[in-house]
């Protein structure tokens, strides 16, 4: 009886926060026996949608509705009673218990009245583990397993309450190749057996492989219900970015001729180098590497921030030895940091403050007082050149989004009209659309002919963006790639594997 | 990337901005919520007329210049403090600090037999090099700035017993002027606090210099990465905080007519809790000067005023700490409703005529 039938209807479902409509759904069926996946940018209508069938959030108007029961909303308990279970992306398991422990929490299987009958709590344990495919033993405490085993357990514990709707909210996104596929054959089961099955995921090639129907969400609307046919990943991304991502391929090479704008020659400092580095004006050069190669700190070096023990720099040909990060930005050299709420932004100061933060002595008059109306003009140029989405210049960092705030770091630094830019993971945690959007800042900047260095994680990006990837593993410089050489075997072997030569 | 916010209208308040149709009301409110300090303000004003209507004499000439004396010293201390607060630290010297100079003062005029104002510049002087051991301190070992001048708070309160352990008489004319002397009025110690209030307000609001300071409190890393010298400015705000210890030391060595100071035992509270109620975040990045000398200036007339209606020393305490309650509640409230509305929009009215709408196809 696993997974009783019936359809989830939900009707003229709506949610505003103030004035933002951040759902609205006029109708959508999910049918028993189906998968359906859920995609969209962050801050698309996901998670209100998800707190909206699971009960964790009340709607403003429209119902939800399992097998023609209507769910009263912003009940959670309500919710399970009519077979909702979601497993998020959190593992609100209880670290100290056991394996069985927590797959039975608040349950008592067996006969007896006060003591726990450990031997039908092994046997219910044992079977809702075999239904995802896990071996651990029962005795084990959940805070000692691998973080994939624990979402198979938490999985395996959802399956358990014999859910209606299955809600599997990223279940992937901490898991191996080997334990997804376990993931994604566990929601095909549970929809082959009756259930309705919702899934939210953020890998394309998952979505299309899992689902019958793919349900796009962008700004609140349902805008896409595709079937896997047609769902190919750019008419994904289309539907939930709105409009088409630049195409990265027209990369555009600097002027050979084009002037050094650095040159660092057995660069050194704690942990880092001898390193040798060259970066033409209109140039974009890739720092790859595992965490820890020192990637970050080769950028907090230029700039600076982390003293350099030895070798020499030169910046548009003039000697460079910056003893702060204040010479660094004299100079000419600007940092938008890995971690923009620790390392970039005011986040309770006004945006005005942020945006002119390292110009405030450009803008003083004498160098030294700043009246008002030049602040809040040069703020406004600010906001408007890095495309900063906001209301007034006098709302706080923090009311932004991911990408606007990246945004409004990097207006800063325009600002200062830098030769040198390092770029510090430059795109980390904003969404799609975001992304394409500073993308389109750097090639601006770029091609005013400022040298950057970019160092990040994601491959994908640096492949897309830079001119040239140099990797580095255990402080050092392994291999250098030119665009035309660019592949991603080479470079994540480079990465990894001690003296690899390009 | 199309967007849902086109609008520059904040949804609260853009209406009544541009209509007035939003009722007085909430336009008031949204007055509070901008700008805290027109609250503290308004105490002072109630709490003055209260004293006034129970004892008429509380309004007098003479009242009134003692009142400013008072007002003087808590209030320049407070202003000192409160740019330590901004930078995220803290300065527990200043009351044991300003005994210490206020016995300096009499010690060096007297006793050294130096001139006047060579005295004032001497111990001013003396005031910053002191606050610049704690910068020194805090920036080069990286002590906790509560650490270090709770150390130089008990070191100087020996000091002044050492330095002279009878009181030493003042005689000069000048040096007794301070407090004795008025302009149209005006005790010269008001004048002295006018002045540095509106230079600190100049600093703080007006130049590269105060951003700064309010940036190395919001955020030190950011503030770093962002090319702010931000060991400097963290000692320039201890300079300037031990400097005004030693102006008020001046002020209190005048007031009392000689180089003893018992009656200055529990400043450094006075000056900490003026700039609590006058709204500086005690995490730093937060605070203005008119929030410091109102909240100084409310400590002062509850003070004064509790006594002039002969209030038992101990319930004139309990106010105060029941003062201090009601602004750390009120701060809080206030602080929950704009983190709960997602916005802190100040000056809605002029920024709304003049900000963009930063569009997609603002700029190419």
């Amino acid at each position: 009886m696993a997974g009783a039938g019936g359809d989830l209807v939900l009707t003229g479902v709506r949610k505003t926060y103030g004035p933002v409509t951040v759902l609205d759904v006029p109708a959508l069926v999910f049918r028993g026996g189906e998968v359906v996946a859920l995609v969209g940018e962050n801050g698309a209508g996901k998670s209100t949608m998800m707190g909206i069938i699971a009960g964790a959030v009340q709607p403003d108007a429209g119902t939800v509705a399992v097998a023609g029961q209507e769910l009263s909303g912003g009940d959670t308990h309500a919710a399970q009673e009519l077979g909702i279970t979601m497993v998020s992306q959190e593992f609100p398991l209880v670290g100290q218990l056991s394996v069985a422990e927590n797959l039975l929490l608040g349950q008592r299987p067996g006969k007896r009245r006060v003591l726990v009958d450990w031997r039908a709590m092994d046997d219910a344990a044992r079977s809702m583990l075999k239904r995802v495919g896990l071996d651990v033993p029962l005795r084990r405490r959940v805070d000692s397993l691998a973080v994939a085993q624990r979402q198979l357990i938490e999985i395996a514990k959802a399956l358990g309450r014999e859910p209606r709707v299955l809600i599997l909210d990223e279940p992937t996104s901490a898991l191996g190749p080997t334990e997804s596929d376990r993931v994604l054959q566990i929601a095909r089961t549970h929809a082959a057996a009756g259930g309705v099955v919702i899934f939210v995921g953020h890998r394309l090639n998952e979505v299309r492989q899992v689902a019958d129907r793919i349900v796009v969400l962008r700004n609140g609307r349902l805008v896409a219900d595709l079937t896997p046919e047609d769902a190919t990943e750019d008419r994904i991304v289309r539907e939930m970015v709105g409009h088409e991502l630049a195409n990265a391929d027209e990369l555009q090479r600097p002027e050979a001729d084009a002037a050094l704008v650095l040159e660092a020659r057995e660069l050194e400092a704690e942990g880092l180098g001898p390193i040798d580095l060259e970066v033409k004006a209109g140039e974009v050069v890739g720092v790859a590497g595992l965490m820890g190669s020192g990637r970050s700190r080769l950028l907090h070096v230029l700039m600076g921030s982390i003293p350099s023990t030895g070798g020499v720099m030169s910046l548009t040909g003039k000697a460079y030895k910056p003893r702060d990060v204040a010479d660094a930005v004299r100079a000419g050299v600007a940092l938008v940091p890995e971690d923009r709420k620790v390392q970039g932004l005011l986040v309770d100061s006004s945006l005005r403050w942020n945006g002119t933060l390292v110009i405030l002595r450009r803008i003083a008059r004498s160098r030294v007082m700043l009246t008002p109306r030049a602040d809040r003009a040069k703020s406004r140029e600010i906001i408007e050149s890095a495309r900063v989405v906001c209301q007034t210049t006098e709302q706080p960092a923090r009311s932004l989004s991911g990408g606007n705030q990246q945004r409004l770091i990097f207006g800063r630094w325009m600002a200062a009209r830098p030769h040198l830019l390092l770029l510090d993971e430059p795109t980390r945690g904003v969404d799609v659309g975001a992304k394409a959007e500073i993308y389109r800042l750097i090639d601006e900047q770029r091609r005013q002919g400022m040298g950057i260095v970019a160092a990040s994680s994601e491959l994908e990006e640096l492949l897309s963006i830079c001119h040239r990837i140099v990797v580095m593993r255990n402080g050092m410089i392994t291999a250098e790639f030119d665009r035309s050489e660019f592949s991603k075997e080479a470079i994540i072997a480079a990465a990894a594997v001690d003296r690899v030569t390009a | 990337m199309s967007t849902t916010s086109g609008s520059v209208q904040t949804p609260e308040s853009g209406g009544a901005v541009t209509t007035g149709g939003g009722g007085t009301l909430a336009r008031l409110r949204r007055i509070f919520v901008d700008t805290p300090e027109i609250g503290i303000v308004l105490a002072v004003f109630v709490a003055f007329a209260i004293f006034t209507a129970k004892n008429s004499d509380f309004a007098s000439g003479a009242e009134l210049q003692n009142l400013g004396v008072d007002l003087a010293g808590f209030a320049i201390l407070a202003i000192g403090e409160s740019f330590c607060i901004i930078t995220g630290g803290i300065d527990l010297s200043v009351g044991s600090l300003t005994a210490f100079f206020a016995v300096a003062a009499a010690w060096v005029n007297v006793t050294a037999h130096v001139p006047v104002f060579l005295t004032f510049v001497i111990i001013i002087l003396g005031g910053a090099l002191w606050g610049m051991c704690h910068g020194l301190l805090i920036t080069r070992l990286g002590v906790a700035p509560f650490v270090v001048t709770l150390v130089t708070f008990i070191f100087a309160a020996g000091a002044d017993q050492a330095l002279a352990p009878n009181p030493i008489p003042i005689t000069s004319t000048v040096f007794l002027s301070i407090v004795g002397s008025t302009v149209a009025g005006v005790p010269i110690a008001v004048i002295v606090l006018l002045v540095i209030a509106l230079v600190a307000w100049f600093v703080l609001e007006r130049t590269y210099l105060g951003r700064q300071i309010y940036a190395v409190g919001g955020n030190r890393e950011a503030a770093r990465l962002a090319g702010i010298p931000t060991s400097r400015r963290i000692l320039l705000v201890y300079m300037i905080s031990g400097s005004c210890a030693g102006v008020v030391g001046i002020i209190v060595a005048s007031h009392l007519t000689s180089g003893t100071a018992d009656s200055v035992s529990g400043w450094e509270l006075i000056a900490i809790a003026s700039c609590v109620i006058g709204g500086v975040s005690l995490i730093g990045g937060q605070g203005r000067i008119i929030g410091v000398v109102a909240g100084a200036a409310l400590l002062v007339v509850l003070q004064d005023g509790l006594v002039a209606v002969n209030v038992n020393a101990y319930y004139q305490q309990m106010v105060v700490g029941a003062v201090l309650l009601v602004a750390i509640v009120i701060d809080r409230l206030r602080i929950i409703r704009l983190e709960r509305s997602g916005k802190r929009v100040r000056r809605v009215a002029e920024v709304k005529a003049t900000t963009p709408v930063p569009a997609q196809d603002a700029t190419p």
